[in-house]
């Protein structure tokens, strides 16, 4: 009896490391910023030494500025499939530039950090502001928000909406989930399809053929990850991404 | 000990039985989203469904949004070619005479288009066992169909304009070396 209480203790206890229930307001739902100044969310897991928490989520939410101030991203997905064999894959790849993480991080100053059971977490603003003293409240995650199911249409913006499901790691979820928040916009706005399909029939088959390809090479500003969701009874992550429209090279 | 001999039987089997149905359930018709049996009819809007069932949620997605998309791509233009080929045969004699038709026909449709705010409007993810099917409904506003029209017409215009100008300019230029070969 007393090692089923061990184990049953074990085993809550990983499962509260792993999933994620608290989190700071401007990490769900990211304020507006006032006019000229770009706000960006950074996150970390447990570290022993707060420090290097601190370290890490200062890192992730300079990076994240500078790759919503401009960022190349190429897309490619080619799926195949002749009657036998099926093959999909995607591909992803997002360059931004290096001088604009210097530049950030040069000029950047922390709006507001938290500390949960679960990891570190800030808010930055670029340029310098100050302390201009956005104090958020950390909260549990809120009902599911109808951008998960429906995307938003404005003639303001353009939007994009990731998600991933079953990591083990949750800072990792989120990374992936902005970034394919970042693709699917992409998607949105502009893509190259292409794709042939091909039915053959004779007297006793039919072998139906496919080939889709569809891809995009563009440049991205001021794509903003603005607001998040956590579906704990599913694990899946769900992150979307805005940008004014006009704003592409 | 007996009674611990029959239970140790009956829990593998009780497992077995459980494990009979095997497999992934199917999709139940309730599960299916109403607008990929029925996508949404509108003027000015074009709205095609696709849907992928895979291990992965990504992919699941991506494969899903990628079959909308086509759906849409090929709706816009499709170039479709087919080949039918029928091949007859009779040998022997009589009634011992064997008749042989064979049918093959081919269809091909290739697509090849630029969308230019062809967006995933809507968005459902099932789970069937341990695979993720993802339902995605996908819109294309004919406005930037228009547009992107009026901007190709434009561009030709525009390479008109320039050859037409290129044509002018070397007329003069002939005219010109006319005029110095006489002084």
């Amino acid at each position: 009896m007393k090692y089923l209480h061990i184990l049953l203790s074990v085993i809550f206890s990983g499962a509260c490391l792993f999933s994620q229930t608290v989190i700071p307001d401007w990490f769900e739902e990211l304020p507006k910023s006032p006019p000229g100044i770009q706000y960006a969310v950074g996150y970390a897991g447990k570290y022993i030494d707060q420090s290097r928490a601190r370290e890490a989520a200062i890192h992730q939410a300079v990076t994240s500025l500078a790759k919503q101030i401009c960022s190349r991203l190429i897309f490619e997905i080619e799926e195949f499939s002749d009657g036998r064999f099926r093959l999909l894959n995607p591909s992803f790849q997002i360059s931004y530039d290096n001088d604009d993480i210097i530049t950030v991080f040069n000029n950047y100053s922390a709006i507001d950090s938290s500390i949960t059971d679960e990891g570190y977490f800030i808010l930055i603003a670029y340029p310098d502001v100050g302390r201009p003293g956005h104090a958020g409240n950390d909260k549990t995650w809120g009902a599911k928000p109808g951008w998960t199911i429906k995307l938003p249409r404005t003639k303001r913006y353009n939007y994009g909406v990731g998600i991933v499901a079953n990591y083990s790691s949750w800072v990792r979820a989120w990374q992936d989930a902005d970034e394919y928040a970042r693709f699917d916009l992409g998607k949105n706005v502009k893509l190259d399809a292409r794709s042939i399909h091909t039915a053959e029939r004779d007297n006793t088959f039919i072998v139906e053929s496919k080939i889709i390809r569809q891809s995009y090479d563009e440049e991205f500003r001021n794509t903003v990850i603005i607001s998040r969701w956590y579906d704990k009874e599913n694990d899946t992550y769900y992150s979307l991404c805005r940008q004014p429209r006009g704003d592409n090279r | 000990m007996k009674k611990l001999i029959v239970l140790a039987m009956l829990i593998p089997m009780a497992f077995l039985l459980m494990d009979c149905g095997g497999g992934k359930p199917p999709t139940k018709m309730d599960d299916i989203p109403d607008w990929y049996l029925n996508p949404p009819m509108a003027e000015d809007a074009i709205y095609e469904a696709g849907d992928a069932a895979k291990q992965s949620m990504g992919l699941a997605k991506e494969a899903a949004d990628a079959r909308a998309r086509d759906a849409i791509s090929r709706t816009i233009e499709v170039k479709v070619s087919n080949m039918l080929k029928n091949f007859m045969q009779e040998s022997g004699i009589g009634e011992d005479a064997e008749a042989l038709e064979f049918t093959s026909s081919v269809s091909k449709q290739v697509s090849n288009n630029v969308l230019n705010g062809a967006r995933i409007v809507k968005r459902e993810m099932k789970t069937e066992g341990s695979t993720y099917h993802a339902y995605s409904l996908a819109e294309y506003n004919l406005n930037s169909l228009i547009q992107e029209t009026v901007d190709a017409a434009k561009k030709q215009k525009a390479l008109y304009n320039e050859a037409k100008a290129n044509l002018s300019f070397d007329d003069l230029e002939k005219e010109i070396q006319k005029l110095e070969a006489v002084e």
